[in-house]
């Protein structure tokens, strides 16, 4: 019974996992094959649609179009429930572009309206309930629109209705949507709607796979995080398993010896012990894995929801069948292995209960007090000392991730160093003003700061940030530069990665911007930063070419202060000089993002601590084992006088050789794979440094520590109260 | 001066219901320093079980023990063995891990132990002619080794009696030989000695042969 609920407990894990993990890797694909997504979408300002459409029907593989008219900021309200952020999307006919989930489709000219799932699921919207849409008044609900082109509230806080009025005539539209033949190229169809676009403005292209990126790069903290949880589930896992089979073993030696001294071969021995292990392990794995499913299919689907995704639904079935079949072998090869070694040797030794065949001792200069003796009975079984110690480490690192990447985010939020800003305040104030604030005691420099926004003139339409700094940009701001070099002159220009990314910029290459008023400057690409500001897309020029522009621009002043400077101090001067101090944020400074932030910190957090459980329940695991292989030698220190609590001694000590390589291997881990990796599947492009700080590596080394000395002491305790006579008499 | 060892109206007894057998039903035994008593009796006759009692390993259910006239009871038992019992067992029981110096100095890490002890372990080590296979591995020594060992490991704390559970059930004969003769030399030393047997040869060397009968001793 205790067996076949260690691999119950085993495949119940593995269903969780397994049901969280291929619910968030398919779930865009089942949404946007549901919704009948575009394979792009095209945002513009209000134009006439026979006009665009003339424009974007040429386009080479277009398969169909389809047009809207998008309002933003409409008043939504639902009883006591209100909205200023309602985003109205007038549908005008063809393919929608949205799955209808339950209920129908808007009528064309109805007093009807199709609201989001999400927004419906907050606030209790049920189909025939009425909605205040603005201007257009109470409007019938009478489905709810999945469109997978966006996450859904509350992570995104805009609420999404559609409408299908009666359009006569002519209308304006700016949205369009595209869908190509399949086979179609799809760089060959951007570059014709892009040239076919000139003149127009406020353009935007967006594809599936961009859709696909950016949802993704939202869920990819956590959906990175989960992938690692269920890897450090699945080790604890095979653990648990592998334990029970060899316990099991150890358990039937005797009775292996009658039968290989009755005659039985071998070979009959390991196949009776996997069929008996196979019988077993089904119903206990079937179940395990349907009470995972049904554990984790709720809050999964709540958080594909969130994604505007959808659950998988019978196309799980695939994968938690590959995980009955995995897990049925694992406890199949777990129980026929050791059952093989065991019969390697005299049928008269397993008579004896003897021990598992290929043991034998090796000399280890470790010393021979409790605590060394503790070291010296893990340390002997090689193999699964060594598979611990992974699994460990394993559990470690990602705890140590989860930490590196929680104070991460809090710098993120809170420093403005984590972004390469080198300045701690700014003041709104003219140019000129910046001379004075640089003599101002406790101010190492300070100099004006321009920002503006432009559009790449190219590409048309990708929108960029542009910061003007005089003479060099890096004494306020300088994120590390991934190629090329700083920039030396008015021609020339530093692009971030994101930038560089989206434009195909290379160090020689060419930035060409629309700026607001259609005048187009352009700037040789001197080097690409690795900049986290507004996801990279940024460029950092000298402000000689964009004088006309600056000039109506109120710049701010960047402060940087001198090492060991009192802010608050630096702060009351200017104040008392008439101007207004600000402190330079980091990427979010406040508002909605910060807090998003902050629970993702504390989540990340709480996860450490669940890693911290698994950790416990290895290390309960591992000692435990030990203690019931090393009985005998337990049971002889009793018999030798050893006061009860050395049992607590020796297992500790067993405990620290196994948390010892595993806190050096955990460190290295995380700083030589999980760090790099994790940084680039959250934010490619740019720069983040995630690898846990010496702090932090020694608190997971003593937090290793600590729960070694509880495991050690919890079966220390257990192993107090078994009787000493028995254990001899083996 | 106290008897080594003295037991009163010891009584175990195993399983449950139908399947419930009194091993013991009133066994007592007092063994006088420098005496070495054989116990022997038929399979199942519950001399290990005594052997156990006896040592602090086990609990009566009614009697009790008492060594170098200290009762046993749990509070003190570990203490007791440490101090004034010594054991000696069939599978010698030397820790696969440890070399055989290292086995017979096991008892002086552990903590609450007498000073002198490690030293006392190493001259027997030499005493019984074991110098030269002091750092072998328990698996690269012979039989008779590994039970020379033991005997030293069970005399490092200088105990007051020594128990023996079948000291020479997994050795040859020249090997049991050379154990007995030490077990002799021991009770030789003012220790009391209990060594529980089939072998006619221990019986023989004993200087008092009790056997274990239904339970009590005959």
């Amino acid at each position: 019974m205790t067996r076949a609920f260690g691999v119950f407990a085993a495949a119940l894990v593995v269903g969780v996992c397994v049901t969280v993990a291929y619910g968030l890797s398919t779930g865009f694909q089942r949404a946007a094959s549901q919704a009948d997504l575009p394979d792009v979408i095209v945002r513009f300002d209000t134009q006439d649609r026979a006009k665009v459409d003339a424009r974007l029907r040429t386009i080479p593989g277009l398969e169909a179009r389809s047009y809207r008219y998008e309002v933003t900021d409409v008043p939504l309200t639902f009883g006591s429930h209100f909205t200023g952020r309602g985003s109205v999307h007038v549908v005008t006919g063809g393919r929608r572009g949205y799955a209808i989930v339950p209920g129908r489709d808007a009528r064309p000219g109805a007093r009807e309206i199709v609201v989001e799932p999400g927004r419906a699921r907050a606030w209790g919207i049920t189909i025939g309930s009425t909605l205040d849409v603005g201007s257009a008044g109470a409007l019938r609900v009478v489905g709810e629109g999945l469109e997978p082109d966006n996450v859904a509230f509350p992570v995104a806080t805009a609420a999404r209705v559609y409408l299908r009025p009666q359009l006569g005539g002519d209308f304006g539209v700016n949205l369009a949507q595209l869908w190509l033949r399949p086979g179609a190229s799809l760089d060959a169809a951007l570059t014709q709607a892009r040239a076919q676009s000139f003149g127009v403005h406020g353009l935007s292209f967006i594809t599936r796979t961009g859709v696909r990126a950016l949802v993704g790069q939202a869920a990819g903290v956590v959906i990175a995080l989960l992938v690692a949880f269920s890897l450090v589930a699945l080790g604890v896992a095979a653990v648990m398993l592998g334990t029970a089979a060899h316990a099991e073993v150890r358990r039937g030696l005797a009775s292996l010896g009658v039968r290989r001294a009755l005659g039985f071969p071998r070979r009959m021995l390991a196949r009776a012990a996997a069929r008996r292990a196979a019988l077993r392990a089904l119903p206990a794995a079937a179940l395990g894995l349907a009470a995972g499913w049904l554990a984790a299919r709720g809050p999964s689907a709540s958080l594909l929801a969130t994604l505007n995704e959808r659950p998988p639904g019978a196309a799980i079935l695939l994968p938690l069948a590959a995980c009955l079949a995995g897990v049925v072998v694992l406890v199949v090869a777990a129980a026929t292995w050791p059952t093989w070694r065991a019969t390697a040797g005299a049928p008269a030794a397993l008579l004896r209960g003897g021990e598992l065949a290929g043991r034998t001792a090796t000399r280890l200069p470790l010393g021979s007090t409790p605590a060394a003796l503790g070291a010296r009975l893990v340390v002997a079984r090689r193999g699964r000392y060594a598979g611990v110690v992974v699994l460990l480490a394993a559990c470690a690192a990602v705890a140590l991730l989860m930490l590196a990447l929680a104070s991460l985010l809090a710098r993120l939020r809170d420093d403005p160093a984590t972004l390469g800003k080198r300045y701690q305040l700014t003041v709104g104030a003219d140019p000129s003003a910046s001379r004075r604030i640089a003599q101002i005691p406790g101010v190492a420099a300070a100099a004006p700061r321009w920002q503006l926004s432009a559009v790449d003139s190219f590409a048309l339409g990708e929108p960029m940030r542009i910061i003007a700094f005089p003479g060099d940009h890096t004494r306020f701001e300088a994120p590390p530069l991934a190629s090329g070099r700083r920039l030396r002159g008015d021609g020339e220009a530093e692009v971030g990665s994101g930038l560089a990314d989206a434009l195909g910029l290379a160090p020689g290459g060419t930035l060409g911007i629309q700026l607001a008023d259609g005048r187009e400057v352009r700037f040789r690409v001197a080097g690409v930063v690795r900049a986290l500001d507004n996801q990279g897309r940024i460029a950092y020029v000298a402000p000689g070419r964009l004088k006309p522009e600056l000039a109506g621009l109120s710049p701010e002043i960047a402060v940087r202060l001198t090492p060991g400077a009192d802010r608050g101090a630096v702060a009351d001067r200017l104040s008392q000089l008439g101007l207004e101090p600000s402190q330079a944020t980091g990427a979010t400074g406040s508002g909605s993002s910060a807090t998003v932030l902050d629970v993702l910190s504390a989540v990340l957090r709480v996860l450490a601590g669940a890693v911290g459980a698994v950790l416990l329940y290895a290390l309960v695991q591992a000692l435990a084992l030990t203690a019931t292989e090393r009985r005998p030698t337990l049971a002889l220190l009793r018999a030798l006088g050893a006061p009860a609590r050395t049992l607590g001694v020796v297992l500790g000590g067993a405990g620290l050789a196994l948390v010892l390589p595993a806190a050096i291997l955990a460190v290295l881990v995380e700083r030589a794979v999980l760090g790099p990796l994790v940084a680039r599947l959250t934010a490619g492009y740019a720069d983040l440094a995630l690898g846990a700080t010496a702090g932090q590596a020694a608190l997971v080394a003593a937090g290793l520590l600590v729960l070694a000395a509880a495991a050690a002491a919890w079966v220390g305790a257990r192993a107090r109260r078994a009787a000493i006579a028995p254990a001899l008499r083996r | 001066m106290p008897p080594a060892l003295r037991a009163r109206d010891l009584v175990k007894s195993y399983g449950r219901g139908r399947a419930a057998r009194r091993v013991l039903d009133g066994a007592s035994l007092e063994v006088q320093r420098g005496e070495l008593v054989a116990v022997v009796g038929r399979s199942g006759s519950g001399k290990s079980t005594l052997l156990h009692l006896l040592g602090g390993l086990d609990w009566p259910e009614e009697g009790w023990v008492e060594v170098g006239g200290e009762r046993m009871d749990a509070r003190r038992a570990d203490a007791l063995r440490a101090r004034r019992i010594g054991f000696v067992f069939q599978a010698f029981h030397l820790v696969p891990e440890l070399t055989g110096l290292e086995n017979v100095l096991l008892a002086a890490r552990l903590p609450g132990n007498r000073n002198g002890i490690a030293q006392r372990g190493a001259e027997l080590v030499e005493q019984l002619g074991l110098g030269q296979v002091s750092g072998a591995l328990p698996h690269e020594l012979s039989g008779g080794e590994q039970q020379r060992f033991a005997i030293a490991r069970a005399l490092a704390s200088d105990p007051d009696v020594v128990l023996a559970d079948e000291p020479t059930g997994n050795l040859d004969a020249a090997s049991g030989e050379q154990v007995l003769g030490l077990l002799g030399a021991l009770s030789g030393e003012g220790r009391g000695v209990v060594v529980v047997t089939h072998e006619p040869a221990v019986v023989e060397r004993a200087t008092r042969v009790v056997e274990l009968r239904d339970g009590r001793i005959a």
